[in-house]
């Protein structure tokens, strides 16, 4: 059994169908990464798994769960899922540490102590535990989102989803960003996202899913996706792009 | 100026410990009236984000009456009114509940402005990580909006002590009831309505040396 | 007497809220105005003393200058008529505050505009004039919309001095008929009226004076 199971999954919005039956798995260790032309419904597929969007129909099993029934725990599967947003999205009234802390001291009820202990080391590992009493109005986009992947990753999600992650980044700071998700991809951590990157999908992903019209119109890994693909979407997509 | 003020002063002198008293009933209702405020402001402000399309309505329509119309209009339909359907009320509880009711519409109507000016993502952030509404609410919603809506909410503490002397109109005994007791009395008009402004300029004054230390200890960066 | 009666005789106050209402905010105007041109083209103690009259204004109880005005100053022998009081009062202490809404709308009028006009010879005061005010005034509506409804709500202290508004014919109203509730429901209603009256006057008077691309949200 995969880890997160997605069947049929179909979203409109009024007469507009943004998802129209997307059917994919993503393992336990497994990396993905979901591209696509603009406005193919990428990040409304992630939202969808989550339910920041109702999904119109179709099934979403995180863990064994039924995501999508009436009866689900949705917050609490929230919180086994890490979320780290285009626009970074931290708490601007609270510091760096805060930032991180407030879900674990919240939600999982942890002691501050312990949960400081936590923010830091998750902190330290994006290079980001010295900026821990700044607010986020004095960051950088760069080390902002750097914070917001410690705030995912504090709260020890069984996977991680990414939308846009480096979008709002000029290429510098992109890089940095990049380079950390990679370390986290060579620790295994379970990874799904959606991104406009060609060096993340190239090298930091177990398979591409290609996202077009709301279908799933390939999913393979990257060097098979990415050089002359028979399909003419696919490679016209990633000629223009390369 | 052709006032006659050694005269107040010995007027005043001989009615201190009376002035003395009834300051600090301007002084207890304003502080009451704010903070009062300030609750009723949060609450109103918390229907106002309801799902349910019934109760935004209602509190709309809330809000919008007590800024609609004058607040003495609804202290005399209180005080006036109600007895004649056999609820008397004292002129205090008039005062906080009248109050109460006009400053928490204010209150909510700042802090709804400043909600537009939190970035949505953020509360889907806080979504995402499995906090429930009430959660964001507390955490998020109110702690940013509060900051954020600080300058009109000490300005309306500032509105709310200098509004407080309207209940004299409504027989209750706070400062300006007690000033114009003594200018009834010595005929002092210009001296005694003088000395009165010279008090609630003093108090307002109080108020914004008070804000403004509240102001440093709170700021965060990037929002304001 | 029934409610359509009590609202009937209560209405003959209404001419008389309306005109209390527009002279004090045309003073208002007019002092805020004033102060703001003051401060633009005087020196730098002009401004200072401006920033201490705004604040002496602002820290005033309307009520409490508006008994000082006609009861304290005839003392002095200056005799105040009661419509002159509501606007050395309530007129003075909101231009205060339309002053403060002019000076933040005036800050964010373009500093490359003003400069550009200075580029073509305008003096300073025609700059202010043809340039800065046009667009204060424009920047202001929603403050000035939110100053006009105050005015008209402390309007009714206008009844302590005698001015015949909606507030005192209530209060001649109820010595007479002991239906307290019901008229001061009615006027509450005349006020919320008179309230709904000025958002839509604005919302008109916005449409016709709106510029394409200017201030829009």
């Amino acid at each position: 059994m995969a880890l997160l199971e997605v069947r049929n999954l179909v979203k409109t919005f009024g007469t507009k169908t943004v998802l129209d039956g997307v059917t994919f798995d993503l393992e336990e260790g497994q990396t993905k990464v979901i591209m696509g032309p603009s406005g193919c419904g990428k990040s409304t597929l992630l939202r969808c798994l989550n339910r920041l969007e109702e999904p119109t129909s179709g099934s979403v099993r995180f863990d064994g769960k039924e995501m999508t029934a009436p009866t689900a725990d949705v917050r609490a599967l929230r919180q086994l899922i890490g979320f780290v947003f285009q626009n970074f999205a931290l708490y601007r009234h609270l510091t760096v540490l805060d930032n991180v802390t407030l879900a674990l001291r919240q939600l999982k009820k942890m002691p501050a102590a312990l949960a400081e202990e936590r923010a830091l080391h998750e902190l330290a590992r994006m290079d980001m535990a010295e900026k821990r009493d700044a607010y986020p109005a004095s960051l950088s986009g760069g080390q902002s989102q750097r914070v917001a992947i410690a705030r995912a990753l504090a709260m020890e999600p069984r996977v991680l989803f990414f939308d846009e992650p480096t979008s709002a980044l000029d290429p510098v700071m992109a890089r940095e960003v990049v380079t950390l998700i990679n370390r986290l991809y060579l620790e295994n951590v379970t990874i799904l996202c959606v991104t406009h990157d060609l060096y993340l999908a190239q090298y930091i992903s177990d398979s591409i899913i290609f996202l077009d019209q709301g279908k799933v119109r390939a999913e393979d890994k990257a060097e098979n996706l990415l050089s002359g693909h028979a399909d003419p979407v696919i490679a016209s997509f990633f000629g223009r792009k390369s | 100026m052709g006032g006659n003020f050694p005269a107040l002063l010995v007027q005043l002198q001989a009615d201190l410990p009376s002035l003395i008293s009834a300051l600090g009933e301007t002084v207890l209702l304003s502080v009451i009236i704010t903070i009062n405020g300030l609750i009723g402001g949060l609450l109103v402000f918390y229907l106002t984000l309801s799902n349910s399309g019934v109760v935004r309505k209602i509190i709309n329509g809330y809000i919008s009456i007590f800024i609609g119309t004058p607040l003495i209009v609804f202290l005399f339909l209180l005080y006036y009114g109600l007895p004649t359907i056999g609820i008397r009320l004292s002129p205090f509880v008039i005062a906080v509940f009248g109050f109460f009711l006009n400053v928490s519409a204010y209150n909510a109507r700042f802090l709804v402005t400043a909600y537009k000016g939190l970035l949505p993502t953020e509360l889907e952030a806080a979504k995402a990580q499995g906090f429930s509404r009430g959660q964001i609410f507390r955490l998020v919603t109110a702690p940013q909006v509060l900051r954020l809506a600080a300058p009109a909410l000490a300005s309306q503490a500032i509105q709310n002590t200098k509004d407080s002397s309207i209940v004299f109109l409504i027989q209750y005994t706070e400062f300006f009831a007690g000033m114009q007791e003594i200018a009834m009395r010595s005929f002092l008009f210009f001296e005694t309505y003088f000395v009165t402004a010279l008090v609630y300029l003093l108090l307002v004054s109080v108020i914004v040396l008070a804000m403004r230390r509240l102001e440093r200890r709170f700021t965060i960066p990037g929002l304001s | 007497m029934s409610f359509a009666q009590i609202l009937q005789s209560l209405v003959a106050g209404l001419g008389y809220t309306v005109l209390v209402t527009l002279l004090c905010a045309a003073t208002a105007l007019v002092v805020a105005l004033a102060i703001i041109a003051a401060r633009r083209l005087g020196g730098k103690a002009a401004g200072n003393a401006l920033d201490a009259l705004v604040y002496v204004l602002r820290g005033i109880p309307v009520l409490v200058l508006l008994f000082m005005v006609f009861f304290g100053l005839p003392a002095l022998g200056l005799d105040i008529p009661p419509l002159a009081a509501m606007m050395l009062s309530l007129g003075a202490v909101s231009g205060a505050y339309l002053s403060e809404i002019f000076r933040g709308s005036l800050q964010a009028v373009s500093q490359a505009e003003i400069l550009a006009a200075q580029a073509s010879g305008f003096t300073p005061f025609q700059s202010f004039r043809l340039i800065e005010l046009p667009q204060m005034i424009r920047l202001s509506v929603p403050g000035m919309v939110n100053e006009l409804t105050s005015v008209m709500k402390y309007s009714p202290f206008a009844y302590t001095v005698g001015i015949p508004e909606i507030t005192k014919q209530a209060m001649a109203l109820t010595s007479t008929t002991m239906q307290s509730l019901q008229i001061y429901t009615a006027v509450g209603l005349l006020y919320f009226g008179l309230y709904r009256a000025i958002l839509l006057a604005v919302a008109y008077v916005e449409r016709h004076f709106a510029i394409p691309g200017f201030a829009e949200e």
